[in-house]
């Protein structure tokens, strides 16, 4: 047998698959371009709104010369490809887009409020009329930090529990609890907050004089129910990949059950649990409506959640967005803006602390 | 390696029945492993073997729907007794799965320690137990250098004998292996092969096995399952590994060994 070359050789530049006929490469950048032209020729002579011009002229021109040209080098095949090739990319860029605009809007309208003082001041002496170089939202980021943060500190716990009983255990409950948290989550905020409102405050509702003023505390609890089934699924989700062989490897050594799920499972699923207890908090962060009925508006800095009026970001954006003054709509424009920054800090925080151990392990395979 | 044990336990079956919901699938199966011995039990697909060696050490109870009935016995105390811990019965008679199961967010040392800490006895961890165990399951000179790595980064192979160390850690009495080398590349089946035949010397081990070659190179007897239409998987032949393979008593045992079925 003659000596074989076992040197590496390098990449060819295209695949095999990928060589394409000269004419048909034309083709296809013409049936790319030309319906472009054509709608924007067309929109410009008859002056059409270009919105209706996108959906009434673009897209039937575009799909025509996709088709014909599909139909053209692939035959049948290629007439069914170029069509949902075309839905596809016009569906998906007008997600897209809506996402964009959104997020365009908020932060065009939400810089001019933006300033240091905006995030740390508070709203004291603040009247709808005042210059956007004083007062701020700091004590609406405390409040929602604070409210936010008593709610995650009972929720975590008990989804995640919930979560345990679900995945580890042989337990009868388990469907009944499923369902019960599927359709938690369900639960339209308003009515949550609606019936801490009527179970706490409300003196109308059968007690007589309400058990409590509204504070933070009682905000916190309304939001509990919305936490709670998304906390609850994304750990299940995340306790479920753990592979039963690791759990069974536990056994064997002679570990108890808590130890085994202690030691080996809880370690495995830690990165699933920290993105279910992130995207439990990114939930309720911008909730407005229980925070209405259960918390009182404050322009000072109230640290307690226990007793007294408190602002949160939601609240505070609501209240300003209805008011007419433009400096007024600019400041809740902003405070949008924060709670943006906020929920994207906490994303990357999900990104950062849930992948950090795993792409390490990944990494030496 | 003074602290291992060197007389291994005698273990017993005695009429185990096993079934899933209410379909039998293992049928009177009483076996005599005694101490030092290494015994294979062999059969085709389905016929129970795996289920049979969970039974002994009652990991089959984590199967929600299995259910149990006759005796075990290690040395002729029933583990299946009203008042023994199945976590307990794990202490003595370890496990070895067919798929590489090692802890992913552990280290090599962690693994093979983990036994231990997940038994609460942490005092008793100790540089020499981590060598030792290494060493019982022929992969400390692969790993000595590189003990803090995580043991994802070993090879499937030396992910096994990882896994046979950490067994060897908690120093059971009794150690089932359930088909450790089908996953494996034949060298690292050798090794691990090895690595039985030297551990016979201090413990009885159970293992299942589709490998006839296997069988005969490292077993002292052999156990034949099988289930036939749909009937529950029974003993056909036991005994000597040379009797089972070369002057089988039942036909079919002869036509499993020599491959003209199953």
């Amino acid at each position: 047998m003659s000596e074989l070359d076992l040197s590496a050789l390098p990449r060819p530049k295209s695949q095999p698959w990928q060589v394409r006929n000269p004419k048909n490469t034309w083709l296809i950048a013409a049936a790319s371009v030309l319906p472009m032209v054509l709608a924007v020729i067309i929109t410009l002579v008859a002056s059409i709104d270009p919105t209706v011009a996108t959906i009434l002229v673009f897209l039937p021109l575009q799909i025509i010369a996709t088709v014909s040209v599909g139909q053209y080098i692939y035959g049948k095949k290629g007439r069914g490809d170029a069509i949902l090739v075309i839905f596809t990319i016009f569906f998906s860029t007008l997600v897209g887009v809506l996402l964009v605009s959104v997020m365009f809007s908020v932060v065009v309208n939400g810089i001019r409020a933006m300033s240091p003082q905006f995030i740390s001041q508070n709203n004291v002496y603040i009247s709808p009329t005042t210059s956007l170089a004083y007062g701020g939202v700091g004590h609406a980021v405390l409040g929602t930090v604070l409210i936010v943060g008593l709610t995650t500190l009972f929720t975590i716990p008990l989804g995640i529990l919930i979560a345990v009983y679900l995945t580890e255990t042989r337990g009868r409950m388990r469907s009944t609890v499923r369902t019960l948290v599927q359709a938690m989550s369900g639960l339209p905020s308003v009515v949550s907050g609606l019936f801490i409102f009527a179970l706490l405050i409300s003196p109308n509702f059968g007690n007589a004089t309400g058990f409590t003023q509204q504070a933070g505390w009682v905000g916190s609890i309304a939001l509990f129910p919305l936490m709670l089934p998304t906390v609850a699924r994304i750990a299940e989700e995340a306790l479920r990949l753990v592979p039963q062989e690791l759990r069974n490897g536990a056994y064997a050594l002679g570990a108890p059950a808590f130890k085994a799920f202690w030691q080996v499972t809880l370690p495995a699923a830690r990165s699933g649990l920290i993105t279910a207890a992130l995207l439990g908090v990114a939930r309720i962060i911008g909730e407005t409506a229980p925070l209405i009925l259960t918390t009182a508006p404050a322009n000072n800095t109230n640290l307690n959640v226990f007793e007294g009026s408190i602002a949160t970001l939601p609240t505070y954006l609501y209240s300003y967005i209805s008011q007419a003054q433009a400096t007024s709509q600019q400041r809740a424009w902003g405070a949008a803006l924060v709670i943006l920054i906020l929920v994207f800090v906490l994303f990357s925080l999900a990104r950062v602390l849930g992948s950090a151990k795993s792409t390490k392990a990944k990494k030496r395979k | 390696m003074e602290n291992i044990a060197t007389s291994a336990s005698h273990l017993r079956s005695e009429d185990v029945n096993v079934w899933f919901g209410e379909r039998h699938v293992l049928k009177n199966v009483s076996l005599n492993f005694p101490g030092n011995q290494v015994t294979a039990l062999i059969g085709p697909s389905g016929c129970g073997k795996s289920t049979f060696l969970r039974t002994l050490n009652r990991m089959h109870e984590l199967i929600p729907s299995a259910g149990f009935a006759g005796r075990v016995l290690l040395d002729d105390k029933d583990i299946y007794g009203a008042e023994v811990d199945p976590v307990d019965v794990r202490l003595n008679i370890g496990m070895v799965f067919q798929k590489p199961n090692p802890f992913p967010t552990m280290s090599i040392r962690e693994n093979v320690l983990s036994g231990l800490k997940l038994t609460g006895r942490r005092g008793y961890v100790a540089e020499e137990v981590v060598e030792t165990s290494l060493r019982r399951a022929s992969i400390w000179s692969e790993v000595k250098d590189r003990l803090n790595d995580p043991a994802l980064s070993l090879s499937g192979g030396q992910q096994q004998r990882l896994c046979i160390a950490r067994s060897l850690a908690m120093n059971p009495e009794v150690l089932l292996m359930d088909e450790p080398c089908s996953a494996l590349d034949p060298g690292s089946t050798r090794r691990i092969e090895e690595t039985i035949t030297e551990l016979s010397d201090s413990m009885t081990i159970v293992i299942v096995t589709h490998n006839m070659q296997q069988a005969q190179r490292v077993s002292h007897q052999t156990a034949f399952f099988l289930s036939e239409d749909g009937n529950p998987g029974r003993v056909v032949e036991f005994g000597k590994t040379d009797d089972v393979f070369n002057n089988p008593v039942d036909p079919r045992t002869n036509d499993y060994v020599n491959g003209h079925f199953g």
